[in-house]
């Protein structure tokens, strides 16, 4: 697995949102894309999809059948009559196709999944009853029943509590260890640092790549967030209303 | 004659109760409202020129399906208001073209409240077709539909033709709401289709009880109208719709009272 964009520029319809992007993951990577909203950060997971567009530059990306999402969960009717097994076993719908009978193997990798993100016991309820966490962790079951090669998840970590936050943190992890390049977008710099291998400062434009130490700095981030002072406070990052 | 009637609402509210889920789970009840107005003209012009009323509604069924849908997939647009707009202008196309046929306008309420009562027996063929087809392409496709349905944006990501599906879906609610129409009409459709769906969803989560639930009651709805149309001689649509109204109002008050 390998994905590579060399002065990629993205956008929609011809109209350029991001651009001078560059950036390079191997299997088992973790880049989180950091910036503000409309920084472009979507857009470039978008990219990663086929659902925005690259306007220039090259860019290597791995085949979409590889390639799994988790998307935000309050993106999501919590109305919709379906249980959590269902949207789960959706992640094995590209293999099982339209009409072909479950088998015992997707069964038993939508226990799996729904054991290693901690919820098992909640398999039979429907998922709009679930917390904004649960429900994350149940969406993030779904992208690893399908065994991605990569991961892309749009801010992983929006409204979703401290147990649940853990919990998709290990996971995640986990994956990782296990040879699965991650990207993930957050407005969440602790987070970021304490997750990701690789920074991608976004705003418009890539401002830097590199590891956490390298990115995740007063001067590094002040452009990026350039409608608002930044300090440091005890060593740690604070974005402060200007 | 009745026993055609029954014959046609037993499966017309069959196909009305199969599709209604699809319509509540995905909140299309003003598509399907604006449907079943957009459809009148065809209709109309159907009977005007002497074809095939299903083939007329379909006509026209199928290009508001189709420009709702395109509409809902581009930016910045407005597909309620647009939906809305379909709504009272397709109407309103159904009712000229009814005023240029001199003695047609008499024949008005039996596109507005449908006419179960004069059902034939190619009418029963029909129907039962249209089920046939509607039933298997729900079942085979089901597990795209859901997917699309529930999480439009993971589906897309997981390689799915997420427009391409919302075009299946609102052309086999098309197809459906043509196929009501002559039996409930117009104006009264909607009840048949969504109302029983809309109880059932009162009652549970899991996806084939709440379809058999919703086929149930809307049969059951569509029996009881009948009943009441030929006991007491009311307009057999109207019958219809309103045991379908009623039906969801019951669920709802039995529903308030359990929890």
């Amino acid at each position: 697995m390998e994905l590579r964009y060399t002065g990629v520029s993205l956008g929609y319809q011809g109209k350029k949102a991001l651009i001078d992007v560059e950036i390079r993951l191997k299997a088992g990577q973790r880049l989180a894309l950091v910036g503000p909203n409309g920084a472009g950060k979507s857009t470039l997971i978008k990219s990663m999809l086929g659902q925005s567009e690259i306007l220039g530059g090259t860019a290597i990306i791995p085949p979409r059948d590889v390639i799994g999402y988790v998307p935000q969960s309050g993106d999501l009717d919590p109305d919709f009559p379906v249980s959590v097994q269902q949207v789960v076993m959706m992640g094995r719908y590209r293999s099982l196709g339209w009409w072909r009978p479950v088998r015992k193997a997707d069964r038993q990798a939508v226990a799996e999944a729904l054991d290693q993100v901690g919820l098992t016991d909640k398999a039979r309820n429907r998922f709009g009853t679930l917390s904004g966490g649960q429900r994350q962790r149940v969406l993030l079951a779904r992208a690893i029943v399908a065994q991605p090669q990569l991961l892309l998840l749009d801010e992983p970590f929006n409204g979703v509590d401290a147990v649940s936050q853990d919990a998709i943190v290990t996971v995640l992890r986990d994956l990782s260890a296990a040879g699965t390049a991650l990207v993930l977008s957050t407005h969440d710099l602790a987070v970021a640092r304490d997750l990701a291998d690789l920074i991608c400062l976004l705003n418009g434009r890539q401002f830097a790549v590199g590891t956490p130490g390298e990115t995740l700095t007063a001067s590094s981030l002040r452009p990026v967030y350039a409608h608002r002072a930044l300090d440091l406070a005890d060593g740690r990052l604070v974005l402060v209303d200007p | 004659m009745i026993f055609r009637a029954t014959i046609e609402i037993v499966l017309v509210a069959t196909l009305a109760g199969m599709i209604g889920v699809h319509i509540v789970m995905r909140r299309l009840s003003f598509f399907t409202m604006a449907l079943t107005h957009a459809t009148f003209p065809g209709v109309v012009a159907a009977s005007i020129i002497g074809v095939n009323l299903l083939l007329g509604g379909i006509a026209t069924g199928a290009v508001i399906a189709l420009g709702v849908a395109a509409l809902s997939r581009r930016r910045g647009q407005n597909a309620a208001a647009a939906t809305g707009v379909l709504l009272s202008g397709g109407f309103a196309l159904g009712a000229a073209l009814i005023a240029t046929q001199s003695g047609f306008s008499r024949d008005l309420s039996s596109f507005l409240v449908g006419s179960i009562l004069t059902v034939s027996d190619q009418d029963l063929l029909i129907t039962a077709g249209v089920l046939v087809i509607v039933g298997a392409v729900l079942l085979l496709c089901a597990r795209p539909l859901l997917f699309t349905g529930f999480d439009p944006a993971g589906a897309r990501a997981a390689g799915l033709a997420v427009g391409a599906w919302d075009v299946v879906l609102l052309l086999t609610i098309q197809v459906v709401v043509v196929t009501v129409v002559p039996a409930v009409g117009t104006i009264l459709a909607l009840s048949l289709i969504v109302a029983p769906a809309a109880a059932a969803r009162l009652w549970t989560d899991r996806l084939p009880l709440l379809t058999t639930l919703a086929m149930l009651l809307a049969v059951a709805s569509g029996l009881a109208g009948l009943a009441v149309s030929a006991q007491w001689n009311v307009a057999a649509g109207a019958s219809i719709s309103l045991s379908a109204t009623l039906a969801l109002l019951v669920s709802w008050a039995l529903r308030k009272a359990v929890s």
